[in-house]
């Protein structure tokens, strides 16, 4: 029975990494073979220099792979730790006040559709076209998605934990603090994981105007000077930055709240 | 009951109101530049000189074409693929690694090789706005597939339904739901790439009217086409919810 099961997690590891490896395999022989064009479809192997040319010179020349990286990820995080610092204070008094909400809830939800990046021209008469902008932009998008979990999570606290709290005579601290929060918790770092990814996205978007340092702007430069295998090795680390954080965080709640269970696939 | 429903509302549109007149008050009276903060009023004064109705409707409509081509074709791929993939296993399996392998790159990392791949032109926004949706609703197609019930397929075979019967019939009623969320998730993430996209290039559509605003040096118009990027993609998120809704109560009550 072990053996099968072992048997079975083998096959299911292998099998996406012989398609993978085949897409690859074809793409290389159909580049080489010259049906794709080289500067529309650059083979693997070229990426894989492209990689390297990347690392240790950077493009453009000196800026390199890692601080493109690493700006990119200062960006996400310093706007991402703004939006937390303001939704979640702000979501709990709003979702403990029912009429507050209620108040509230047509200005989210339209603050939460209004696309992120329509807001740059704003965004540079406010903040300028440097750093300040760019982080402004990311922690928008995280702040509404945020707020509006933040709100959901005590709002759907289960009423019959806040009853029984009440029949022992809790003190509303205590029901707010010791029922309310722990039970609003799951959905609140849901959200955190869901605002995340949404700031990962306007980050790509953001970059792409005024800078060349950032994974965004790295992309978008390289298609001004026709350099598309430079584009696509971008691609491949944004990937692999979306990969991290949607699995990753996914394990991080796993292991804080292991009460939970495995939480379900991401949705997007 | 309608007057019930007013009621359950007044909260939510006095808010509203009350957001619209702190805004206002403090453009006008804290702030006092148009330029650095342009109240509601403001805005649509610029606009309203700036902008002809015929213009307007152009940008607006540019827009939801841009949307709607980018989004029709997701969800035709983006559910016949999650459906096939759900019912073939061995297409479930050769589909799922690549998905898998795209699917974390960020749709708006895409526009420059979608640039390269298809031009300035529409192609090019149509591809971005598709692979926006295109994941959502493929994986969500997909999970729908695999999570019915074994009951429900082994109870309609015992019925003598099999094949592409069982497949229409009975599985596509019952992975519904969960296609209609990813066609949801999509259609809200094609409103935030089309307005990355028409920022790059693009010579008409409510992203260009906000960005050229900065050309015309006139803050009240982008102030102006956020709000109505917002109002829009409210409008035909409503609409979409609601032509789904009438869908699904349709697939639900086949027999």
């Amino acid at each position: 029975m072990t053996a099968l099961r072992a048997h079975g997690r083998w096959i299911a590891f292998a099998i996406p990494i012989a398609v993978i490896g085949a897409f690859l395999l074809s793409w290389e022989i159909a580049a080489g073979a010259g049906w794709l064009r080289p500067i529309l479809f650059p083979p693997p192997s070229k990426l894989a220099r492209t990689l390297l040319e990347l690392v240790a010179d950077g493009f453009p020349e000196g800026v390199t792979l890692g601080s493109h990286f690493a700006i990119t990820i200062e960006r996400i995080l310093i706007g991402y730790a703004g939006a937390l610092a303001l939704a979640i204070p702000l979501g709990l008094v709003i979702g403990w006040f029912p009429l507050l909400d209620r108040a509230t809830s047509g200005v989210v939800a339209f603050c939460r559709s209004i696309a992120t990046l329509s807001l740059l021209p704003v965004a540079i008469v406010w903040f300028g076209t440097g750093e300040a902008s760019k982080i402004f932009l990311i922690g928008y998008g995280c702040f509404w998605v945020m707020l509006s979990n933040v709100v959901a999570a005590v709002r759907l606290v289960d009423p019959l934990l806040l009853r029984a709290a009440r029949t022992m005579d809790a003190s509303r601290v205590d029901l707010f603090t010791r029922v309310a929060l722990p039970a609003a918790l799951p959905r609140i770092f849901a959200g955190a994981r869901v605002a995340l990814g949404v700031g990962f996205m306007v980050i790509v978007g953001a970059e792409m105007i005024g800078t060349i340092r950032g994974l965004g702007a790295l992309i978008m430069e390289a298609r001004t000077f026709y350099r598309s295998d430079v584009t696509m090795v971008g691609m491949a680390v944004l990937g692999v930055i979306g990969f991290v954080i949607a699995g990753g965080l996914q394990r991080v709640e796993h292991w804080l709240m292991p009460w939970q269970g495995r939480a379900s696939e991401p949705d997007a | 009951m309608i007057r019930r429903a007013l009621i359950d509302r007044m909260p939510a549109w006095i808010g509203a109101i009350a957001f619209l007149a702190l805004w206002e008050l403090a453009a006008r009276f804290v702030w006092r530049d148009a330029q650095v903060l342009p109240s509601p009023t403001q805005a649509l004064a610029v606009a309203w000189q700036h902008l002809t109705a015929r213009e307007l409707a152009v940008h607006v409509g540019t827009s939801l074409a841009r949307i709607l081509i980018g989004f029709a074709f997701a969800a035709i791929v983006g559910i016949a693929l999650g459906v096939a993939a759900g019912w073939y296993r061995a297409l479930g399996m050769l589909l799922r690694p690549v998905v898998d392998l795209l699917r974390p790159i960020p749709p708006l990392a895409w526009i420059p090789i979608a640039i390269v791949w298809f031009g300035l032109g529409e192609g090019s926004k149509w591809f971005v706005i598709f692979l926006g949706a295109f994941f959502p609703i493929f994986t969500n197609a997909y999970r729908g597939m695999l999570s019915i019930p074994p009951v429900l397929l082994r109870a309609a075979r015992t019925l003598d339904v099999d094949g592409i019967e069982l497949l229409v019939k009975v599985a596509l009623p019952a992975a519904l739901p969960d296609i209609v969320t990813g066609l949801r998730v999509g259609f809200s993430l094609a409103f935030g790439i089309l307005v990355a996209a028409e920022l790059i290039a693009a010579d008409r559509g409510m992203g260009y009217l906000v960005m050229q605003s900065r050309q015309i040096g006139e803050l009240g118009v982008a102030v102006f086409g956020i709000l109505l990027i917002g109002i829009v993609s409210l409008l035909s998120d409503a609409a979409l919810a609601t032509a789904l809704q009438r869908v699904a109560r349709r697939g639900q009550a086949q027999p």
